[in-house]
């Protein structure tokens, strides 16, 4: 199999600009996922009652989508600050994970990489981040095809934030667009059902959720995903 | 705490995630369950989200706005069941709630 430095050579070209393009495109699937997601993420950021501009920094500050939309939501709903920053931790608690997996490849790296390859850290970059250290043998090589498919990443996100954000501030408020979010939301949970153990995470954290719709201090919805993930552990593993 | 500070806290706590095992010279090896139950933190989340945005939207509303609510609801699952694409939830639940929206203020 022809290595991307070995295409690189003979193209004449910085096979670290190559290795960066590489990145950059084994991340355009991917995209077609996000861009719908952000898009979604900006008009509830323009239709919350909170500034637009701090539905935005959603973006930038957590960089993780389905945190943003709990966080925005959350604001949106008026539930206590300490409920809402321990949803989005909860939510985001995979990336200690990815922080894990990834760092094996990390050791040694300077300090200004150690500082922004993690910021630059979610699950599609994640995927495409491994994916470039078992395809290439150099470290350097795979660490260029992190930065060129997280940068892209980050990029097309906070784009399709911005035009969700000015798309949904325009837009008449007789069409409800707020409720994008939780269809939206559907769809991504409903196509995921077939397996068992999901099935279950899923249709508790709905019920739990309803039923805690009340709950003081919107207590709600981390309750219900941590009954969601609780009901998804009784199921065994081999069962799938 | 401002919107802001809400904001800048879960983006920091997530930063603290992302650079937590870098920063650890050894990889911590995590509990198996804890890797398991990661890979339900999505679908659990989006569920619950879910169900609180429609029955928060229905709530303390009259018949004739919580029906095409749920209505649209229940047609975007049913809608992604059927196919197995995840964007005809939204495709298909919106026009059902306009429509539905329409014909109850019209009759």
């Amino acid at each position: 199999m022809e290595t991307a430095y070995a295409s690189a050579t003979q193209q004449g070209r910085d096979p670290m600009v190559r290795l960066f393009a590489a990145g950059a495109r084994a991340m355009l699937p991917w995209l077609a996922g996000i861009i719908p997601f952000g898009l979604v993420i900006g008009v509830s950021a323009a239709r919350a009652d909170i500034p637009t501009a701090a539905g935005w920094l959603t973006g930038p500050a957590i960089y993780s989508g389905s945190a943003q939309i709990a966080t925005i939501q959350m604001l949106d709903g008026g539930a206590a600050p300490i409920v809402i920053v321990a949803t989005a931790l909860i939510i985001n608690l995979r990336l200690v994970l990815y922080s894990g997996a990834i760092a094996t490849h990390w050791r040694g790296t300077p300090r200004w990489w150690r500082i922004t390859a993690p910021y630059l850290l979610v699950d599609p970059s994640f995927v495409v981040g491994m994916d470039g250290y078992q395809r290439h043998d150099r470290l350097d090589f795979g660490h260029r095809y992190y930065l060129g498919g997280a940068t892209v990443l980050w990029l097309a996100w906070l784009a399709a934030i911005s035009v969700g954000a000015t798309l949904g501030a325009q837009l008449p408020s007789g069409l409800r667009l707020e409720l994008i979010i939780p269809l939206y939301l559907i769809g991504q949970v409903v196509g995921r059902l077939s397996d068992r153990a999901t099935r279950r995470a899923a249709v508790t954290a709905a019920v739990i959720a309803v039923i805690a719709l009340t709950a003081p201090l919107h207590l709600g919805v981390p309750l219900a995903i941590v009954a969601g993930l609780g009901a998804a552990m009784t199921v065994r593993e081999v069962s799938r | 705490m401002t919107v802001w500070a809400v904001i800048l806290l879960a983006g920091l706590g997530s930063y603290l995630f992302r650079i937590s095992m870098v920063l650890l010279a050894e990889r911590v090896p995590l509990p198996a369950t804890v890797e398991r139950a990661s890979g339900f933190v999505a679908p659990a989340a989006f569920a619950a989200l879910a169900a609180t945005g429609i029955a928060t939207a229905a709530a303390g509303t009259d018949l004739t706005q919580a029906v095409p609510l749920l209505a649209a609801a229940a047609v975007a699952v049913i809608a992604v069941r059927h196919t197995g694409r995840p964007y005809l939830a939204v495709v298909a639940g919106m026009p059902t709630l306009w429509l539905l929206t329409w014909a109850v203020g019209a009759s």
